[in-house]
């Protein structure tokens, strides 16, 4: 909404008040103040009247031509100009040399293409007046004199303040509720609006109106009036109104489009007006049927949705209501008759229909923040004098009004000391009655404190809150002092998700990785690559704004992958990279769960050269990562187990699916699938690892560790090694020896741990074979374990191992 | 007696440079002090003596004892050297440069909403996480942003199609479901799950549906923040927002609160900061969160009795303060993950 301060002029009296203090003051109401830019013609004493006295074609320019100019200095001046939109005889604004134009640039007396140019003729761009007519501002019908300074010609340059309106404040869409609040500010009296047309409306259109009926059916137009004027002279707007609409940002039309909005600016009240004479017999509010369509003013066809409300005459739709209008019921230039309209629209369903059809007008913004009923009258009869003043129309009486203003003013019950309350600090009741009067509303005692009237063209003042804000906006929020100090509540603990999160970052950190943050809307191809086509589907947003994001992410690991080849392609020598955060994955009964993720990757070989190798980083380290992350998460390493991974994001054979036999961890780790950091310009392998939790694995508090009491004897540790077939997984293997290993001890002793220590595959081994070693540790409670317990106990072993198929117990 | 005693600590002298293992050390240990050894030998030479030599030779020969432990003790420490330089192999070098690499460093949305999360903890606020889809009511009709209400309007929504069943937000009828565009659908879940009093602060990702710019991101930050407790003022707000901001900002920085306009609170503000210390955005009020005391009307969509219960709330943009806070000028950094980038903040 631009607001100029000579339009707030017409409202308040502004002396001594700078267009500075305003936009100074309005931010500390609530009306943030995005731009304030200077409209009109700033002050150049350089730039005179000018007349061309005469002019030939450049010689050597077929585009320039050059001018005898006379500014009334008692010379002839010689001026090259581009323009071509000038004749003999015509005045024109003439910068003399040293001027300096609003864009900055300076005027020299110079050479253009070898021909002497004493100053420039200016258009009104150059001029800073907005884009006018191509070529120069021609002055000619003006009339001014010789020499005459510009600035004379032209009023004093306009303030114009761009505000950002919130949506609760539809009054402030018009320059009297912004000056009413700058009023209530300042301290100052808003002027009386003059209006001269009769107020006054009639049931039902007489003889002398253009229609013979004025209806409404559509629930969305409770309040319609329509007036009709006749013998309307169409043509351009008089200077002053054309100022106004070009300084709030409106091209001007015709004079009875510009009334209207004009008063639209004024009053925040849209308007519209229809030609008469290409309305069939009446007008009617109502809602639209089945298959019809409309062409908008924009040119744009718009099929109807059947229950949305339109303004129709008897046979067709004429305007989408509140919104646009039709191409073909609008006033031309040969327009005599117009019926002008003043209603009031259901908010919510403006800004559906206007949202619907994918348009957003002055009018349907307006309309969409409930503009005031009792301004509807008042907008149609401001028009009304500004056509019978600018466009001679004949007034043929009162507007016809079907309906009544769908709400009035309010009156609020007001606690004496809530606005304390709500505060926190005292405040004296005459403050509190100053501050609402200051705004227009009407403060009266009352038993409990106040009474106070809310005019209805405040319609988001409803409650005893919104007088809390009424108040404090005219007082001051300065004078609120900081509040009491306050203490924390015992027992309220941070929630799990986010106390994990802050525990792996600092763990992986450690670990030498580098925190990353990437986008969650991710493209199709990525969701394909990690959950296949028929899942990716499921994570397919409905709206998208590009197509590089159209999916939610399922896993963090593509975007680790993406910017190692990016840190290596820029040579910034990428680490580890980690990243922890929400993916979303398609479960069983077909819905989308959000997981908490943490993941990592790493380029398997050193990025950097050292004096020293290290061992490069391998899937099992990786393995060791998750362990850990997962039982920071409350997931213990038992609960886990390892499987190949397949497909996807991973290496068939080189990295394997993590599963939680508990259900409340899933992830994988291993090689990225080469083909594909290949593709994305990573030469060496990457290791990856990425472990999830559902937000409901950390429902419950964390357990408090209870301590165990243990032995105070020394353990036993046997050997046995295993020779199976290179299929047999080693977890497999080690379960069994703990299995035999546990049964050994049964209730006597206790099997303490079983770990593999050796894997060997070679020579004296038979072919697709190979052996594992695992060392197993007793202990007793209460003693030393004996030799031949212990020996015994290692008999069960190897008779459980040896009841492995193709299993054979190295002895 | 003497002379011969003084031979054999001589003579054990002499052998002794020769010992340079531990097994050399053993035999020499036992030619000289074991059961046979030359020094053992003159000390049974002892019974023979007349009750008037022994004072005098028992002298004699613990001064050559002790001379002989000294050598032993001397030679020990002579091997062990020897055995610790073999197991350790060459010095090391201490001026040569780790092959390891050094730590990671978190990022920096990560450091500053800690530090966030950190200075209203000692306020008493405890971090309070909620679903990023989330379900319309959740996210709009709860804070009192009905459909086709002009708010709606503040912010371009990302929505999933009909089809798509959130585990985390079940729809509570056929609303839409959507990314979430604010942290403020955390307060709605937690009035709905919790009994007040309660401060909670949240941070999270948002969503919105706008062009990536240097200031306009898909996805962001918030932090948001809700005090519910009997009689919350305005005066609790300013108090609170105050020390957040020196927390954040140092002491010198100042706020204002500069009336707005949110659908769940009344009365709201834009709250402002001034800051000496700000780089090229020095003293200047510059936006950075809003707030305001929670609208009646979202207190008793969430289950609350707004005649017992008050509250306020604020939410802040994560990205917004990091940039401040390390002087950053384009937000797509964040999301570019250049680790020349990211390791400024380690």
């Amino acid at each position: 909404m631009k607001v100029s301060f000579q339009a707030l002029s017409r409202h308040l009296d502004l002396a001594g008040v700078t267009a500075e203090r305003v936009a100074e003051v309005l931010p500390m109401l609530g009306l943030e103040v995005e731009s304030v830019t200077t409209f009109g013609l700033a002050p150049l004493p350089l730039v005179v009247v000018g007349e061309i006295k005469s002019f030939e074609k450049h010689p050597k320019a077929d585009r320039l031509s050059v001018c005898q100019v006379d500014v009334g200095d008692g010379s002839i001046r010689q001026i090259v100009c581009g323009a071509k939109n000038f004749k003999a005889g015509d005045r024109v604004p003439v910068a003399l040399p040293g001027t300096v134009m609003p864009g900055g640039f300076e005027i020299k007396v110079s050479k253009l293409r070898d021909v002497d140019s004493a100053g420039m003729m200016c258009s009104s761009e150059e001029l800073g007046l907005g884009k006018g007519e191509d070529g120069l501002l021609i002055l000619t019908p003006r009339q001014p004199a010789l020499g005459t300074p510009l600035n004379s010609l032209f009023g004093a340059p306009d303030t114009v303040l761009e505000i950002s309106v919130t949506p609760n404040r539809g009054d402030c869409l018009g320059i009297r509720g912004v000056a009413r609040d700058l009023a209530a500010a300042l301290g100052l009296t808003l002027k009386p609006l003059t209006v001269k047309t009769a107020a006054g409306l009639a049931a039902a259109p007489s003889a002398a109106d253009a229609v013979k009926f004025v209806r409404s059916s559509s629930e969305f137009c409770p309040y319609y009036t329509l007036r009709t004027l006749k013998n309307v002279k169409v043509g351009p707007s008089p200077e002053w109104l054309r100022r106004d609409l070009e300084a709030a940002g409106l091209r001007p039309i015709n004079n009875v489009v510009d009334i209207t909005n004009w008063v639209l600016l004024e009053l925040g009240q849209p308007l519209h007006a229809f030609d008469a004479k290409k309305v069939s017999e009446g007008i009617e509010a109502r809602p639209a049927r089945e298959g019809e369509e409309i062409v908008l003013l924009d040119g744009k066809k718009v099929k109807l949705e059947p229950g949305v409300c339109v303004i129709a005459d008897a046979q067709r739709p004429l305007v989408v209501a509140g919104v646009m209008g039709g191409a073909d019921s609008g006033v031309t230039d040969s327009t005599t008759d117009v019926l002008l309209e003043a209603a009031w629209f259901r908010p919510g369903e403006i800004r559906r229909v206007a949202r619907r059809i994918g348009v957003s007008t002055d009018s349907s913004h307006r309309f969409a923040r409930d503009v005031d009923p009792a301004g509807v009258e008042l907008a149609s009869r401001l028009a009304t004098d500004l056509l019978v003043e600018l466009a001679g129309a004949q007034v043929s009486g009162p507007a016809v009004a079907v309906g009544k203003p769908p709400r009035a003013d309010v009156t609020i019950e007001l606690s004496a000391g809530y606005v304390a309350a709500k505060l926190g600090t005292p405040v004296a009741d005459a403050d509190v009655s100053a501050a609402f009067a200051r705004l227009g509303f009407t403060v009266k005692a009352s038993a409990a404190g106040f009474s106070v009237l809310v005019p209805s063209f405040r319609s988001d003042v409803t409650r005893p809150i919104d007088l809390v804000e009424e108040f404090i906006r005219i007082h001051g929020t300065d004078k609120v002092p900081a509040g009491r100090p306050i203490a924390p509540l015992p027992g309220d603990e941070d929630a799990l998700t986010s106390v994990f999160t802050r525990e792996v970052s600092a763990r992986l950190v450690g670990a030498g990785f580098t925190e990353c943050c990437h986008y969650s809307l991710r493209d199709a191809a990525e969701l394909e690559r990690t959950l296949g086509a028929d899942k990716a589907a499921l994570v397919a947003m409905d709206n998208p704004l590009t197509a590089e994001q159209t999916h939610l992410r399922a896993s963090l690991v593509p975007g680790l992958a993406g910017a190692l080849a990016l840190n290596l392609s820029v040579h910034a020598d990428p680490r580890g990279l980690f990243e922890v955060g929400t993916v979303f994955r398609p479960q069983a009964d077909g819905t989308i769960r959000e997981f908490l993720s943490v993941a990592f990757a790493i380029v398997a070989e050193p990025v950097t050269r050292s004096w020293k190798s290290r061992e490069a980083f391998d899937a099992l380290r990786a393995k060791r990562l998750l362990q850990d992350a997962a039982a920071l998460a409350g997931v213990a390493s038992v609960r886990l187990s390892f499987a190949a991974a397949t497909g996807g994001l991973w290496q068939a054979d080189h990295a394997a699916a993590l599963v939680d036999r508990g259900r409340a961890a899933e992830g994988a780790c291993g090689v990225l699938d080469l083909r594909w950091t290949r593709s994305l310009g990573l030469k060496s392998s990457v290791i990856a690892g990425e472990v999830c939790f559902p937000r409901t694995a950390f429902a419950e508090a964390r357990k408090v560790p209870r301590f165990e009491a243990f032995s105070s004897f020394p353990p036993v540790t046997k050997d046995v090694a295993v020779i199976v077939p290179v299929g047999v997984a080693v977890a497999e293997v080690e379960s069994r020896v703990r299995q035999g290993a546990s049964k050994a001890a049964g209730k006597e002793f206790a099997l303490e741990s079983v770990n593999c220590f050796d894997v060997f595959t070679g020579p004296g081994l038979p072919e697709g074979h190979r052996s594992l070693a695992f060392e197993i540790r007793w202990r007793h409670a209460a003693r030393t374990l004996t030799d031949e317990e212990t020996n015994q106990a290692l008999g069960v072993v190897i008779a459980t191992l040896e009841k492995g198929a193709g299993w054979t117990v190295r002895r | 007696m003497q002379q011969q005693l003084a031979q054999l600590v001589a003579a054990a002298t002499q052998e002794a440079s020769a010992v340079a293992t531990r097994a050399e050390l053993e035999a020499f240990k036992a030619r000289v002090v074991g059961p046979n050894g030359s020094l053992t030998q003159v000390m049974k030479g002892m019974a023979t003596l007349s009750k008037e030599e022994r004072p005098v030779v028992g002298k004699l020969i613990n001064e050559a004892k002790k001379s002989v432990e000294e050598l032993l003790a001397a030679l020990l420490v002579k091997v062990e050297d020897a055995e610790i330089a073999a197991a350790l192999g060459a010095s090391v070098d201490p001026t040569l440069p780790s092959p390891d690499a050094p730590a990671g460093s978190l990022h920096p949305l990560s450091r500053t909403r800690e530090r966030i999360l950190a200075s209203f903890r000692k306020l008493g606020f405890v971090v309070a996480e909620g679903p990023e889809v989330e379900t319309e009511w959740h996210c709009f009709d709860a804070l009192n942003t009905p459909a086709d209400h002009p708010a709606r309007d503040m912010q371009d929504t990302l929505y999933m199609p009909k089809a798509f069943r959130s585990a985390d937000a079940p729809r509570k009828a056929d609303e839409a479901i959507l990314l979430r565009t604010h942290t403020s659908s955390v307060q709605v879940r937690t009035m709905l799950s919790r009994k007040p009093p309660f401060r909670i602060v949240a941070p999270g990702r948002c969503f919105r549906r706008d062009a990536v710019d240097a200031t306009h991101s898909a996805n962001f930050h918030q932090v948001e923040g809700l005090w519910i407790d009997r009689n919350v003022t305005l005066a609790d707000l300013r108090g609170v927002l105050d020390f957040f901001v020196k927390e954040t900002f140092g002491a010198d920085a100042e706020i204002r609160l500069r009336p707005s306009f949110f659908p769940f609170t009344e009365p709201s503000f834009e709250m402002d900061l001034r800051s000496p210390n700000l780089g090229r955005l020095s003293d200047r009020w510059l936006e950075i969160m809003g707030c305001g005391l929670v609208d009646p009307k979202v207190l008793e969509l969430c289950g609350l009795d707004p005649n017992e219960w008050s509250g306020l709330a604020f939410g802040l943009g994560l990205e917004r303060i990091a940039m401040l806070v390390h002087g950053i000028d384009d937000i797509r950094h964040f999301y570019n993950n250049d680790t020349r980038f990211l390791r400024q903040f380690a």
